[in-house]
């Protein structure tokens, strides 16, 4: 499969007190269009990927919501997985694409959550999850924090090798004037952060932000940088149907998938986006992607392999979920975005020397879905 | 409100849960509650193995900090769960005390 | 001649207790002068996640366990409280849902202050003596609450006792030989409706209410059945507090000896609606058989209901199956005083 990704733009994550989601649509579609040097009125569907806007914002109906505020009146729909909203309206996009139905596609990514306050916010969130663990009180620090035991008690990962993960990606973000947190953190500031969910502390969990990004998704040829792999796969909703606790067999299926499509291995991947929603779940996600052996991820990452200018594959090096921000609908999206800077070339400071294959990672919930794209020049 | 319903529903579900034995399998103790859970913070939410082999996720009462472990026994008791408010429906549901 | 007799009991006590050290050093109240008023040192406390209907429940389920009756089997359910988590819609439905009693039971919930639930004995032993019913479920349970810096505060607790009743003589594990009442109108102690906390009498609680409603109904019941307190291994009355129990025994001529297993008040303080009938199960606890047990209890507003009980020897069969009130004591755990407002919901 081929399909062309032709522009991609996000804007500013963070604290975004003034920018309602139409003003921050607007900014993203508009960015993405004219890098893409394509006219408005040649998009022919749009695909909305958002989490919470009904339960939050009393709004339904996104897919007409923006396509009348982008003056698009073409074929609009929101598309719902959770955390993983966005890159299942990537996925939407590449099927509309594919099926020869569309020939020029909007894939936006959205969330406003900032409104609210953080206890409304992760009650919500736990809409994500199963009735159970929302009586049981449960919030999603809570049930990364129960696999996070696991994989301590089974690989020996300690507090520090996870708060490891956090200095990495802050570094990171220090190089993206679009991340929410433009600053490093160091492991002590992690280490002292105070408890959110035991073993998890603050700075161990991405935080509450505001933010959009747009993708425009092509058939047309001759563009440098195309979706080689789409695939999504899911797994049970709540934690305790699952059949293991330390991974995330819904990304093993499915990056086993996306490799497969793409014809390549794990080791010819250059750059990645991955879903650190938790410092936990970069380390799962390491190991679930093939990157690393299982229960060696921690001291991988540890050593420096997987930060700018270690042995690879380079990961988040927009700051990850953590701490460029993660705005539900808009991250799987942003991950796109990001994967094309940097096989583009046009990374700035945080630019993956020679990156040739990306790939994005992005996930529902505690693991119920897992959307994983490759991305190649060429 | 919690609709009434909902909670009629659920009573036969909850019914097959209580009386049953397990074991922890892992746990964490939230400091951040969610909205409605503000007033039980911090509290314990465990992932237990039960003895007809599946697994349930409920909070862990009347502990001390010797029972949090993997490993530890518990069985299933009858508490109440969400916050109804001043009016609603009093939703009961199963939590897990240490044997 | 028909009969009527327990076939099982269970009781429940939640696990946190608060002190009456902890409780009076908030108040700036001398501990040693209250524990000599009132005779108690620590009370239970429910779990903020606890009611009386997760109270009944758990005494039920005890009590479903030193029986081979199946909860299928029950006809009828009562429940006895002050603290119905619901002024409409009646715990005793959602307890016998829980349990898994088939649809076809009498339902009621019953209010009388503190002997809300004897009165559901008296009742149940009715429709079983006509034959009306097999099988009947009677719960005491309360979660009581008291208004901050009041005397009340230091001894309204939680706890729920659970009895099954049967009319078939192979069943009992004591039979209910005969009982009494005496009732008045005598507002010693009281709640109006949509309030929270109660309100008493103080020194009125005492001679014009738990004495004279407590004596009465025990003088009429050992005339009617021409017996005296020495025809008794055990007696147990109401325990308001750690005082009145005591000299209502004395007066009636039971002595110390007899009283001293039924005294849950020492350690637990009073759960109202449960307070004799956990006097009861302690006593159980440990009787033989063919010992004959008086009993009375006290609610406020106000009367009395006083039974003749006489264990069996099924008894020993079953005091084991299930976890005694001495065993229930050996879990408890101290709580502070605003761990106390937290669970009572007060802040």
């Amino acid at each position: 499969m081929k399909v062309n990704i032709a522009g991609a733009a996000t804007t500013k994550f963070g604290e975004l007190w003034r920018r309602s989601p139409r003003d921050l649509i607007k900014e993203a579609a508009s960015n993405a269009l004219e890098q893409a040097k394509i006219k408005p009125s040649r998009v022919e569907a749009v695909f909305v990927g958002n989490m919470l806007s009904s339960a939050l914002g009393n709004q339904d109906h996104l897919g007409a919501f923006f396509a009348e505020e982008l003056g698009m009146p073409v074929a609009a729909m929101k598309i719902e997985g959770a955390c993983a909203s966005g890159g299942l309206a990537i996925h939407a996009g590449v099927m509309a694409i594919q099926s020869g139905l569309y020939e020029t596609v909007l894939v936006l990514g959205v969330e406003k959550m900032t409104d609210h306050s953080p206890e409304e916010v992760a009650q919500m969130l736990m809409g994500a999850g199963t009735d159970a663990e929302r009586e049981a009180g449960a919030t999603f620090p809570g049930l990364y924090a129960i696999m996070a035991r696991c994989h301590m008690q089974k690989y020996g990962t300690t507090e520090e090798e996870m708060a490891q993960v956090a200095v990495k990606n802050h570094y990171h973000a220090s190089l993206n004037s679009h991340a929410q947190f433009v600053f490093p953190v160091t492991l002590e500031k992690v280490m002292k952060s105070p408890k959110v969910a035991d073993p998890l502390k603050l700075l161990d969990c991405s935080p509450i932000t505001d933010g959009a990004a747009a993708v425009i998704l092509t058939k047309i040829k001759n563009n440098e940088v195309n979706i080689i792999a789409s695939a999504v796969a899911t797994d049970t909703l709540g934690l305790s149907e699952r059949e293991d606790l330390t991974g995330l067999k819904a990304v093993r299926v499915a990056s086993q998938k996306a490799y497969q499509m793409a014809g390549i291995s794990p080791k010819e991947i250059d750059v990645a986006e991955v879903h650190d929603c938790f410092t936990i779940a970069e380390i799962m996600a390491m190991e679930d992607l093939g990157f690393f052996e299982k229960g060696k991820a921690a001291r991988a990452i540890t050593s420096g392999k997987t930060k700018l200018g270690g042995s690879g594959p380079i990961i988040n090096t927009s700051g990850g979920l953590k701490a460029c921000g993660h705005p539900v609908g808009a991250t799987g999206v942003k991950q796109i975005v990001e994967i094309y800077n940097q096989l583009k070339g046009i990374a700035g400071r945080k630019q993956v020397e020679g990156a040739k294959i990306g790939l994005t990672h992005n996930v529902g919930g505690s693991g119920a879905t897992a959307v994983v794209h490759i991305l190649k020049k060429g | 409100m919690i609709s009434p319903v909902k909670i009629w529903r659920n009573q036969k579900r909850i019914r097959q849960l209580l009386g049953l034995k397990g074991k922890i399998v892992s746990f964490t103790k939230i400091f951040v509650p969610p909205a409605g859970f503000e007033a039980q913070a911090p509290y314990i939410v465990a992932l237990v193995k039960l003895a007809n082999g599946q697994n349930f996720t409920a909070q862990l009462v009347d502990w001390e900090d010797k029972h949090l472990q993997i490993g530890q026994k518990v069985k299933t008791v009858l508490r109440k769960t969400r916050d109804p408010g001043e009016e609603g429906i009093i939703p009961y549901g199963v939590k897990f005390r240490r044997i | 001649m028909h009969k009527v007799g327990i076939a099982a009991y269970g009781v429940y006590v939640p696990s946190n207790r608060i002190t009456t050290a902890e409780i009076a050093s908030v108040w700036g109240k001398n501990a040693a002068d209250i524990t000599r008023s009132l005779g108690i040192t620590e009370k239970s406390v429910a779990g903020r996640d606890e009611d009386a209907v997760t109270l009944a429940y758990e005494a039920a389920v005890n009590a479903l366990l030193r029986t081979k009756i199946l909860p299928a089997q029950i006809d009828a359910c009562l429940v006895g409280s002050e603290s119905h988590p619901y002024a409409v819609n009646p715990t005793s439905t959602i307890v016998a849902e829980f349990l898994g009693l088939e649809k076809k039971y009498l339902a009621a919930d019953l209010e009388f202050a503190c002997k809300a639930a004897t009165a559901g004995i008296i009742a149940l032993s009715g429709l079983l003596l006509s034959g009306k019913i097999n099988y009947g479920l009677v719960i005491g349970s309360d979660t009581a609450q008291a208004k901050p810096h009041d005397v009340l505060e230091y001894t309204a607790a939680a706890g729920a006792a659970a009895y099954i009743l049967s009319r078939k003589e192979t069943d009992f594990i004591a039979e209910i030989l005969d009982f009494a009442s005496f009732s008045s109108d005598t507002p010693d102690f009281w709640r109006r409706d949509a309030v929270r906390f109660p309100s008493h009498g103080g020194r009125f609680t005492g001679e014009p209410a738990y004495f004279y409603h407590v004596e009465s109904s025990a003088r009429n019941l050992l005339q009617k059945t021409k017996t005296e307190p020495a025809d008794f291994a055990y007696c147990v009355f109401h325990m308001p507090n750690g005082k009145f129990p005591r000299q209502a025994a004395k007066r009636l001529g039971f002595t110390e000896k007899q009283l001293a297993p039924s005294l849950i008040i020492d350690q637990i303080g009073n759960p109202y609606s449960a307070s004799s009938l956990l006097g009861l199960a302690a006593v159980l606890d440990i009787a033989k058989a063919d010992e004959k047990i008086f009993m009375v209890s006290y609610g406020s507003g106000a009367g009395s209901d006083a039974f003749i009980l006489e264990t069996t020897k099924n008894l020993k069969i079953w005091q084991k199956s299930a976890p005694s009130f001495a065993d229930l004591m050996k879990n408890k755990k101290y709580i502070s005083y605003t761990d106390y407002l937290k669970s009572s919901k007060k802040i």
